[in-house]
């Protein structure tokens, strides 16, 4: 039998998805020494990933996207055991991931690798690149070593390297060649499924080219499946059967790549395929509703939707009368006052009340209060909002914050905010309020 | 009207153990006052070698070799026009030709630059106020007593007397109380939110995308005419780096400056610039209006990087790279001849000599070194695909 054989003989055939993601869950915890411990710090978790699921099917490429700390390395990580997940489970072709051990998961090694971003830090400086893609056949102890360095060779000019690069060290490549080594390496057991984590985002574009066809080339090929980790999106729309897009540790939208990209539900994936600067001269003149702040901490994540912060389309309360922009700023003021990110002295100070007054008369008060706006507020409050506001920036003359924040929610509370949208069940799964 | 910067024949190079590097070669262009400029290429093709070579931002073991780098200022030229007769030529400076110490108080007010990764380019032991206001500072103390070109650079804040005073008594500080308050102005004109709260902070407890935008703060301090954007967004995600282009363009417009914007994306540029160069080996290959680049483009090079882009707009279907690789700029290895030929799917017989700056179509904008653009490509004088083995590799 040759090595060849060895090699297909391991793959038996079923049905159904895969690759099975369940309830996923990825934590970190920062503040966990002993002297921490000492100090009575509790520790914090970073929640990286935070239940996700999905289903990656036979030969398609699943792409997963977002933006950088959103999980989706982790994910990737935790997918293939790299990471030991916090919780929930993996299935590959039907078997528990997490529970394996011994020949199950050397079998389950062999058949699902991975494709680091890196070329540069991903292989070993001191290795001669043949023997970095035969370690893993050395590890699995397949075939005669003659066999072995056969198909390295067959595999160095499979993935458009020459064979008598055989003995060559890494700095001898380019980072094109070298993400070539790197994929060589990840089809040397012939694998069913590859985590290709951000394959191309340190090359340049005419080198990404070659990579994203050879990719295609290799899959058609082997049969293989791809989970396709990457923050770009035309890499995703290029070569992804169906997307899911991240947003701080969860999925927000799950659809095929045509929908995602022509028919987008969630705003974050609306949001993200607008802020993609596109090569054509039409450009300049698009104009681009850009979202507002940075992503939230993970450490410290939103309630409710995690993406309500900068949610263009939060939704606002049933019965309220409001314009989405009007809405959209209060809610961000809203933040700044729980945050308590307001300086109310210096608003005092460019207000003309000075620092030793105590009681504050009501001209002044007045004062104070047009000046947070004036300062804070970017639009010009509708008279039916105004009073709420005004007694509630009231309350910040005494930095009285709490009152403050709870007169806002009692008011302008919504409800994506107080309930986590869960992933609908139809054609295109989208987690959102607007969507029920 | 008369270009705010004339660069003619820049020549960087880099004498390295291994040998002489030609960075940037023979490189010319211009460009006009209050237009934003971008340069685009692939890593290793010299782009911010040149933004850096502009400002005189290159060191050992790198040297501006030759070529004039002409800043256009009445004001600047009559001031230095005395100390240094032979840079001046009418309201040119030669920049190439200044001393260290004038060029250096040029930068702030005529010139600054912003990095691509901001996280590296604070100082994490300073509040990012601090550092816009010593920017603020060090621009207003130099037009206190703008004739003196010393006055601006050799001061003593800057002396190890300061500096130890500094260690023991960290209360002392440089900068002074209207800087700091300029400092504010200038974060509050950037989008920092709360930016009287922020200004006290580190650079740590910024985000990537607001360090972005304290980063053009810093720059801005001076009111510079031109200002070097090298890869302003490269280290940020599509949605900030969507913010940080809009902020730039408002500034753009605000101020009328002029940006000379370095990026390998060439999405970046079509938001953002008025005229394009494209960079390959050193070389700016082919330039032109937005639309020249990208709905007329003649060189193979500009083709290939265009066609090399997945489109965010259909899927499938093949890319079209360009095949091999970005060559080493080794002097030795680059000889004189076009430096695309060995990876272009056109060379001919003629590429082997260096083509000429050509105009496309008479237009005077559109220029390409290139000899398509004054010749139909003839298969048979097609150059032979071996002709450049055993050269790379």
């Amino acid at each position: 039998m040759s090595l060849k054989d060895t090699l297909r003989s391991a793959q038996p055939e079923s049905s159904g998805p895969l690759v099975e993601v369940r309830n996923l869950e990825k934590h970190f915890y920062d503040n966990d020494n002993i002297i921490d411990r000492l100090l009575g710090n509790g520790p914090v978790s970073i929640r990286a990933v935070d239940g996700i699921s999905f289903n990656i099917h036979r030969g398609e490429t699943l792409g997963l996207v977002g933006e950088s700390g959103c999980g989706k390395s982790t994910t990737g990580e935790t997918v293939l055991r790299l990471q030991e997940a916090t919780d929930g489970s993996v299935q590959f072709r039907g078997d528990r991931v997490f529970e394996m051990n011994g020949d199950d998961l050397s079998e389950f090694r062999r058949n699902a690798q991975v494709v680091f971003q890196d070329p540069y830090t991903s292989l070993d400086p001191r290795v001669p690149v043949g023997q970095t893609v035969r370690e893993a056949l050395d590890i699995h102890n397949i075939g005669t070593k003659t066999e072995r360095n056969e198909r390295v060779r067959d595999l160095l000019e499979r993935v458009g390297l020459s064979e008598d690069q055989f003995d060559r060290y890494p700095s001898e490549f380019s980072g094109g060649q070298r993400q070539r080594i790197g994929i060589a390496r990840a089809l040397a057991l012939n694998p069913d499924f590859l985590v290709l984590d951000e394959p191309t985002s340190a090359l340049d574009v005419s080198v990404q080219a070659q990579i994203l066809n050879l990719l295609a080339d290799l899959q058609e090929e082997f049969e293989l499946t791809y989970l396709l980790i990457s923050h770009d999106l035309s890499v995703i729309r290029h070569i992804c059967d169906r997307v899911a897009v991240m947003y701080l540790g969860e999925i927000a939208e799950i659809a095929d790549v045509d929908t995602l990209f022509e028919s987008p539900k969630h705003p974050y994936t609306k949001a993200l395929l607008e802020s993609v600067p596109r090569a054509e001269t039409a450009e300049r003149d698009r104009d681009i509703e850009t979202l507002q702040g940075d992503v939230p901490s993970p450490r410290n994540p939103p309630s409710g939707c995690r993406f309500r912060t900068r949610c263009p389309e939060v939704i606002s309360p049933n019965s309220m009368d409001i314009d989405q922009h009007v809405y959209r700023e209060l809610m961000h003021f809203r933040e700044l006052v729980e945050n308590e990110e307001i300086s109310v002295h210096k608003i005092a100070q460019d207000a003309g009340i000075s620092e030793s007054a105590t009681e504050l008369d009501s001209r002044e008060q007045k004062a104070f209060v047009e000046t947070v706006k004036d300062e804070v507020l970017d639009i010009e409050l509708p008279s039916s909002h105004e009073s709420t506001v005004n007694d509630a920036i009231a309350h910040l003359v005494d930095e009285e914050w709490e009152r403050a924040a709870t007169e806002l929610r009692s008011e302008y509370e919504s409800i994506c905010e107080t309930s986590n949208p869960q992933l609908t069940d139809d054609e295109q799964p989208v987690a959102c309020h607007l969507y029920k | 009207m008369k270009p705010i910067l004339r660069i003619s024949d820049l020549s960087t190079r880099f004498f390295t153990k291994s040998g002489q590097v030609n960075a940037v070669e023979s490189l010319s262009m211009s460009i006009d006052d209050g237009e934003v400029f971008g340069i685009v290429g692939e890593s290793g093709s010299g782009k911010s070698v040149t933004a850096r070579s502009l400002i005189r931002l290159i060191e050992s073991p790198g040297k501006i070799t030759a070529g004039k780098i002409e800043y256009r200022n009445a004001e600047v030229a009559d001031e230095i026009e005395d100390s240094n007769p032979e840079a001046v030529d009418g309201d040119y400076v030669d920049l190439a030709a200044l001393p260290e110490d004038v060029v250096r108080s040029l930068r702030g007010p005529s010139f600054s630059m912003i990095f691509q990764d901001p996280e590296s380019s604070f100082n994490p032991t300073l509040t990012v106020g601090e550092q816009i206001a010593e920017a603020v500072e060090v621009q207003r103390r130099a037009s206190s007593n703008p004739r003196s070109v010393k006055s601006r650079t050799s001061s003593s804040a800057y002396s190890l007397r300061s500096y130890a005073y500094g260690t023991i008594m960290p209360n002392r500080s440089y900068v002074s109380s209207e800087s700091k308050d300029r400092a504010v102005e200038l974060l509050q004109q950037v989008g920092i939110p709360d930016p009287e709260e922020r200004v006290d902070e580190y650079p740590h407890e910024y985000s990537g995308g607001m360090l972005q935008r304290a980063m053009i703060a810093q720059a801005l301090a001076g009111e510079p005419d031109i200002l070097v954007a090298d890869e302003p967004t490269t280290a940020l995600d599509v949605t900030i780096q969507a913010q940080v282009l809009n902020l730039l363009r408002d500034i753009q417009e605000e101020t009328g400056m002029t940006i000379l914007l370095i990026t390998h994306n060439l999405g970046v540029i079509a938001r953002m610039c008025d005229r394009v160069g494209v960079m390959y080996a050193g070389e700016i290959v082919e330039r032109g209006t937005l639309s020249n680049i990208f709905d007329e483009a003649v060189h193979p090079y500009t083709k290939g990087l265009l066609g090399s882009i997945p489109d965010i707009g259909s899927a499938g279907g093949r890319l079209q790279p360009i095949e091999g690789n970005v060559p080493s700029l080794m002097d030795e290895e680059m000889g004189n001849r076009c430096y695309f030929a060995d990876r272009c799917p056109k060379a001919m017989k003629t590429c082997l000599e260096k083509p000429a700056d050509l105009s496309v179509d008479g237009a005077k904008e559109h220029e390409v070194q290139c000899v398509l653009a004054k010749e139909e490509y003839d298969e048979s004088d097609a150059l032979d695909p071996g002709q450049f083995e055993g050269e790379d590799s």
